[in-house]
């Protein structure tokens, strides 16, 4: 399988409704860190946030070695930026 | 002659060349005991290990055994963390079940015998199983107000992630017991199914999930960290509940029972003369 930081931020845009998908491969070649901001965060607790993603990346997940994630809904980005 | 060629490839390790060749072979071997060998062609003991390795591979035909130059396939190597060679991976049904790390003969024989015969595939026992080890997970997250699941202990850390948040963790003056994932390749697997989380570290406070290093990094940043999770009694706060334990305390050397240097205060105290 063929793990492309391409191939996984059209996934997550997809599937999460994203409205910004920002994904970097890390130190290696299997080792991802992914920023996902999405209006399907709102008024979920950071853990249910996470699990949304691991569950969209399910089939993904196995074969990277290092994953690091950050969750943000539209609102929290626009902030964010703002910084 | 026919025959003699015949039992060398029966007992040939398969050499794998790629990640996807390994990815093809863990679907194809699922229902048999696959024993992974990451050599180096450098290394004499990976030699030594290969001919252990033929002659299992003949005894118990059901199992089969591959190897894999380690720096030849880096994305499997680095995904199994495989820091150095000769080492053994033992998977069952796609999943990692057992690792050996070092030339030990007679410890890889013993480690490919049991679980050539363990009996995974009764549906009843492995039932069983099942639940002993829920029971065992709930037991284990409950350990401790709060629990650390990582790799490798606080003192040392065996991985980036890990490391990273026991620093967070002392900075804030958390306290927390820990436990090291590497040492129980059961409790490493059952507790991602358990909790449906794929990576270490995992923090839980009261026997639930919080999350990993991400959302930690997250709560601290939101200053949401202190309120999750207990902390360390400070030694002030310690000092303040011990002085207001009774009405009167006295603070001394020894204890009533055995008299020492602040002896004659305490018949004073009692109202003795």
């Amino acid at each position: 399988m063929e793990l492309s930081a391409e191939y996984l931020r059209e996934k997550l845009q997809r599937d999460l409704e994203a409205e910004h998908v920002d994904t970097t491969l890390n130190r290696c070649s299997c080792s991802f860190r992914v920023l996902v901001v999405s209006a399907k965060f709102e008024g979920k607790p950071l853990l249910q946030r996470h699990r949304l993603v691991n569950a969209c990346l399910a089939e993904e997940l196995p074969h990277i070695h290092a994953f690091e994630q950050k969750t943000l809904t539209p609102d929290q980005w626009a902030r964010e930026r703002q910084k | 002659m026919a025959a003699g060629a015949a039992e060398a490839a029966v007992a040939a390790v398969e050499e794998v060349g790629s990640a996807g060749q390994f990815e093809e072979l863990l679907r194809l071997k699922a229902k048999s005991l696959l024993v992974v060998h990451f050599w180096a062609p450098w290394a004499p003991q990976c030699a030594q290990m290969n001919e252990v390795m033929a002659e299992l591979a003949k005894e118990l035909p059901q199992v089969s055994f591959v190897k894999l130059e380690a720096e030849g396939v880096p994305e499997v190597s680095e995904k199994y963390e495989i820091s150095s060679v000769p080492t053994f991976l033992f998977f069952k049904n796609s999943q990692k079940i057992d690792r050996l790390d070092g030339a030990h003969a007679p410890e890889l024989t013993k480690k490919v015998q049991r679980h050539a015969s363990s009996g995974s595939f009764l549906p009843s026992a492995n039932e069983h199983l099942k639940e002993d080890l829920n029971l065992r997970l709930k037991k284990l997250t409950h350990a401790a107000p709060c629990m650390l699941f990582m790799k490798g202990t606080p003192q040392e850390p065996r991985c980036g992630f890990s490391k990273q948040m026991v620093e967070i963790l002392h900075k804030h003056n958390i306290q927390f017991s820990s436990f090291d994932i590497f040492s129980d390749e059961e409790v490493r697997q059952g507790l991602k199914a358990y909790s449906s989380w794929p990576t270490y570290p995992q923090l839980y406070v009261s026997g639930e999930l919080i999350g990993g290093l991400d959302i930690i990094k997250e709560l601290e940043a939101s200053e949401e960290l202190d309120t999750i999770c207990p902390k360390a009694p400070k030694l002030e706060e310690r000092l303040k509940v011990l002085t207001n334990k009774a009405s009167v305390m006295l603070f001394m050397k020894g204890n009533k029972q055995e008299l020492k240097e602040n002896g004659e205060l305490l018949p004073i105290l009692r109202g003795e003369n």
